[in-house]
């Protein structure tokens, strides 16, 4: 058995996640908290993602719009984490086979790599073209990719609930 | 009742049959819902914490809720449709789910204040600060009613 199955496994029998299965209003509580943090954390860096595309707030440089909006994106990542980690521990020996879950992971450690990249080549420059209507294609190649993973993030989060494993 | 009589006919098209017996139709849709949700949340959460001076406060607030009026009025159209076609696969399992009332409710008296809000703001020419109290105000209610209408209808599922 694989290791990280095995530790799934062990995760699913702690005081944690049965307290979480057990509970009647626990789950769809965190649930919609969830939901609600990635409202937060998709929405305001969709706001990033046009203003580099060139389709909102065109006459505020880019770099002030970031500024702007990290700090809550960071904030609805702090609530999005927090309670998908909840959820995923109560339903951990399920998720562990379920191919949604799966892809959602994958799918969230490449919007991590995104931004990191993102961060460290084009946005290096950004003073060069922070007044740009529409940012260089690097950065709007970025916004794409972050809109459409952010998306294919949430298809793969709804669909855990539907697939059977 | 009007509101019953409407809601029986939706349920009996031949869309509403659709989707009542699709199994993907309502999986489908309801990520359609969850999209424009995202996009939704965040430009209501940003116009109002601009109104609450707490973001993109290098921009006039007028300018903000202009900004974001195409985002968030397109939101909730998309939303608004989304949700319809949802309705129509089982009017009838909604129209007495008083969870569903509620968000209904709700979602009334947030649209109507919301927009209220966010389009005065807009027209506003000069950054005059005027009312600033009334509108924060305004802004604190229009993010606990949003939030209280996703409460409710993350609840529908359950009762």
């Amino acid at each position: 058995m694989p290791a990280l199955q095995h530790f799934c496994e062990w995760l699913y029998t702690t005081h944690l996640s049965i307290s979480i299965r057990q509970s009647a209003y626990l789950f769809p509580f965190l649930e919609t908290i969830h939901t609600l943090g990635i409202g937060g954390v998709v929405g305001t860096i969709a706001i990033l993602d046009l203003r580099l595309l060139g389709l909102i707030m065109k006459r505020e440089p880019v770099s002030r719009i970031a500024r702007q909006v990290l700090p809550w994106t960071w904030t609805g990542f702090a609530v999005m984490f927090s309670t998908g980690l909840l959820l995923s521990i109560a339903e951990s020996q399920t998720n562990y086979f379920n191919w949604a879950f799966r892809t959602k992971m994958v799918l969230l450690l490449l919007v991590g790599l995104n931004p990191l990249f993102f961060h460290l080549t084009i946005y290096r420059k950004v003073n060069t073209w922070d007044i740009a209507n529409v940012a260089p294609l690097r950065a709007r190649l970025a916004a794409i990719s972050s809109l459409v993973l952010w998306a294919s993030i949430i298809i793969a989060g709804r669909l855990i609930a539907y697939v059977n494993t | 009742m009007l509101l019953l009589r409407l809601s029986h006919w939706l349920g009996q098209t031949h869309l509403g049959i659709y989707i009542r017996d699709s199994s993907y139709a309502f999986p489908a849709i309801e990520i359609v819902h969850l999209l424009f949700l995202a996009i939704f949340a965040g430009a209501i959460l940003l116009a109002d914490l601009r109104l609450l001076n707490l973001g993109f406060t290098t921009q006039s607030a007028s300018r903000v809720a202009r900004e974001l009026l195409p985002l968030t009025l397109g939101g909730v159209i998309g939303m608004f449709l989304s949700g319809l076609l949802m309705y129509a696969g089982g009017p009838m399992r909604y129209y007495h789910n008083p969870a569903f009332q509620v968000k209904m409710a709700l979602f009334a008296i947030a649209l109507v204040g919301h927009f209220t809000l966010q389009i005065i703001v807009a027209r506003k020419d000069s950054d005059q600060v005027r009312h600033e109290a009334l509108l924060k105000a305004g802004a604190i209610a229009s993010l606990l009613l949003w939030f209280a209408v996703g409460f409710a209808g993350r609840v529908i599922g359950y009762v």
